[in-house]
């Protein structure tokens, strides 16, 4: 009776379970995975350039493009980026003209350098 | 008149549009309300004519509460608001929102109390703009006394969308910048709502488990998802959703509440709770939820849809989809009839109106019904539903945000599952770190797999091209 009772699940209950199970074990397939390679953290964990742009690597129309800098901005931060060296760090942005500190802040945000 | 909820909303939102446009009187559509009214009650008989004088009163209404909204109170804050030699004013009152970091500034609503100008204190209302160029740690309902200049509000540009505008219909008129630590007093004690500033205190609890568990990027996306927390989205990824149309994904919407519905109900199933008692607990969860993620429109349409849902049960009648979905219009607007001109609400209730509207004609049009193929019967299912949403929202979308996303429809096809499987996984992860810390780890990472292959899907599909157009 007992053991009737602890199987009388509603359908509900059983697929809330059934997903639960599943997702801890493609938790504990994945954990495993990354023990034996290291690689697979690429698929577990989103990438930067998902999220944000290489500012050595981007050209001035993927920049437009984004929305996310004016485009005379842009085209400062590639000239500069031209003329004078790659970024080495991000707080070189701050010598592009038009860049001031709330720009900077906004511009910290977009771009990544590898 | 089978949908009279749906009669009142329609007409109740026609009166809002028509004093938006001819800027009415309020004491003459007060005078015309209370003659209908009255004459509402005299032929109460006739059936025909009192539903008309009705729905006739739901307009004067709309057009009542528009005209009273603009109406500020004479003690607004901004009626103290003096144009010469920019004084320094000594505001006293209580922050109404939760603070936030933009740029490294901190941002947040200050309800006011008390404005001190020339020497001369008054008690005063009204809600202020606090940007602070520094960092403290502030929350909800804490007591403050600022010093400084009050300013009005940039416009940012000159169309009907201006920054300006849409703080105006949040009541806020003023801002205050404050650049020192030393113009700003913490009062003891605190202010507000209890249950608001517990519902602040759990959404950042719960934001600490999301990103103790998951790198930032991913947190980001699944805070978005689960508490409609944005602050940390990269911009570069709400940008491709606006381009591919699935930016949807990233508010809480009436999915989130379902869950949350659902959850709360099967664990007070386990429980062995009555199911009149069930019922009310579920209801509460969802108004907490609702206030946890900040209550915002669509959470608030799809909470008091829920709400009625529930209900439908101690009235013992079939709920209705329209009527629901007008009752929640109706709710939101009676609060803040402004909000009918607030493109988020537009967006959230013609979305949904489309897909119930249009879905079931597609449906009967291509006899969906009779196909055999569970999963082709899904696929088609979810191309119907992103059409429709589609197609009810596009000439907004065009029109306010100069943008065609011919990519829509497919993204959604592929997205929307996702993002549900995601927010499933979200809701269980969160769950699970409140309960069983050890075995949250387990959880995050399928759902951070999940969410790489959203953002790379995403990124994908904007590539393509013709994928969107800017006009």
């Amino acid at each position: 009776m007992a053991v009737k009772i602890m199987l009388n699940f509603t359908p509900e209950e059983r697929k809330v379970a059934l997903f639960v199970l599943s997702l801890g074990l493609a938790g504990l397939i994945l954990n495993s995975l990354a023990k034996l390679n290291c690689r697979i953290s690429g698929i577990v964990y989103p990438q930067i350039q998902l999220a944000r742009l290489n500012i050595n690597q981007v050209t001035l129309a993927e920049l437009t493009r984004t929305k996310c800098v004016p485009e005379k901005l842009a085209q400062r931060i590639i000239e500069y980026r031209n003329l004078q060296h790659e970024f080495v760090s991000l707080d070189e942005l701050k010598e592009v003209k038009g860049v001031g500190r709330k720009r900077f802040e906004k511009l910290k945000e977009i771009f990544f350098i590898e | 008149m089978k949908r009279l909820l749906t009669g009142l909303a329609v007409c109740y939102g026609l009166g809002i549009i028509l004093n938006g446009f001819f800027r009415l009187n309020f004491w003459l559509i007060l005078g015309a309300a209370i003659a209908v009214l009255v004459w509402a009650g005299l032929v109460f008989r006739n059936k025909y004519l009192s539903l008309i004088l009705i729905l006739f009163l739901a307009l004067l209404s709309g057009c009542l509460n528009l005209a009273n909204s603009a109406r500020l109170s004479k003690c607004h804050i901004r009626n103290f608001m003096i144009y010469k030699n920019n004084p320094v004013y000594r505001v006293s009152g209580f922050i109404a929102s939760m603070p936030e970091l933009k740029n490294g500034q901190q941002w947040f609503t200050l309800q006011t109390q008390e404005v001190q100008a020339d020497k001369l204190k008054y008690n005063c209302c009204g809600k202020l703009l606090i940007k602070m160029d520094f960092e403290q740690a502030l929350n909800y309902g804490d007591n403050l006394t600022l010093t400084g200049s009050l300013k009005r509000l940039p416009g940012f540009n000159s169309s009907s969308r201006s920054y300006r505008d849409f703080l105006a219909r949040k009541g806020i008129y003023l801002i205050m910048p404050v650049k020192d630590s030393r113009q700003i007093i913490l009062r003891s004690g605190a202010s507000g709502s209890a249950l608001i500033r517990n519902c602040f205190r759990l959404r950042v609890y719960l934001e600490q488990i999301i990103s103790r568990y998951l790198p930032p990027l991913p947190a980001s996306i699944l805070s978005a998802m689960v508490l409609g927390q944005k602050r940390n989205l990269p911009r570069l990824v709400n940008e491709n959703m606006v381009k591919s149309g699935t930016v949807h994904i990233l508010v809480v919407s009436g999915f989130n509440v379902g869950i949350v519905a659902f959850i709360a109900d099967l664990l007070l199933k386990i429980l062995r709770l009555r199911r009149k008692l069930r019922f009310i607990v579920t209801a509460s969860c969802l108004l907490v939820y609702c206030l946890v993620t900040g209550a915002t429109n669509p959470v608030i349409r799809a909470t008091v849809m829920g709400i009625i849902f529930l209900s439908a049960y101690f009235l013992k009648r079939d709920p209705d989809i329209y009527n629901s979905l007008m009752a929640a219009a109706l709710f939101i607007l009676a609060f803040d009839p402004l909000q009918l001109f607030d493109i988020g609400f537009q967006l959230s209730f013609i979305s949904v109106l489309a897909i119930v509207y249009f879905y079931p004609k597609f449906e009967a049009l291509i006899c969906l019904k009779n196909c055999r193929i569970k999963v082709l019967k899904f696929i088609i299912a979810g191309c119907l539903v992103s059409f429709s949403a589609w197609l009810g929202t596009v000439l907004i979308i065009a029109l306010n945000f100069r943008i065609i996303a011919p990519v829509t429809v497919l993204a959604n096809m592929i997205i929307v599952p996702l993002a549900t499987l995601i927010t499933l996984c979200g809701f269980t992860l969160v769950l699970s770190g409140l309960l069983y810390p050890d075995l949250a780890y387990f959880f995050s990472q399928p759902t951070s797999v999940l969410i790489n292959l959203l953002l790379n899907i995403n990124q994908a599909l904007v590539k393509l091209p013709l994928a969107y157009i800017y006009f």
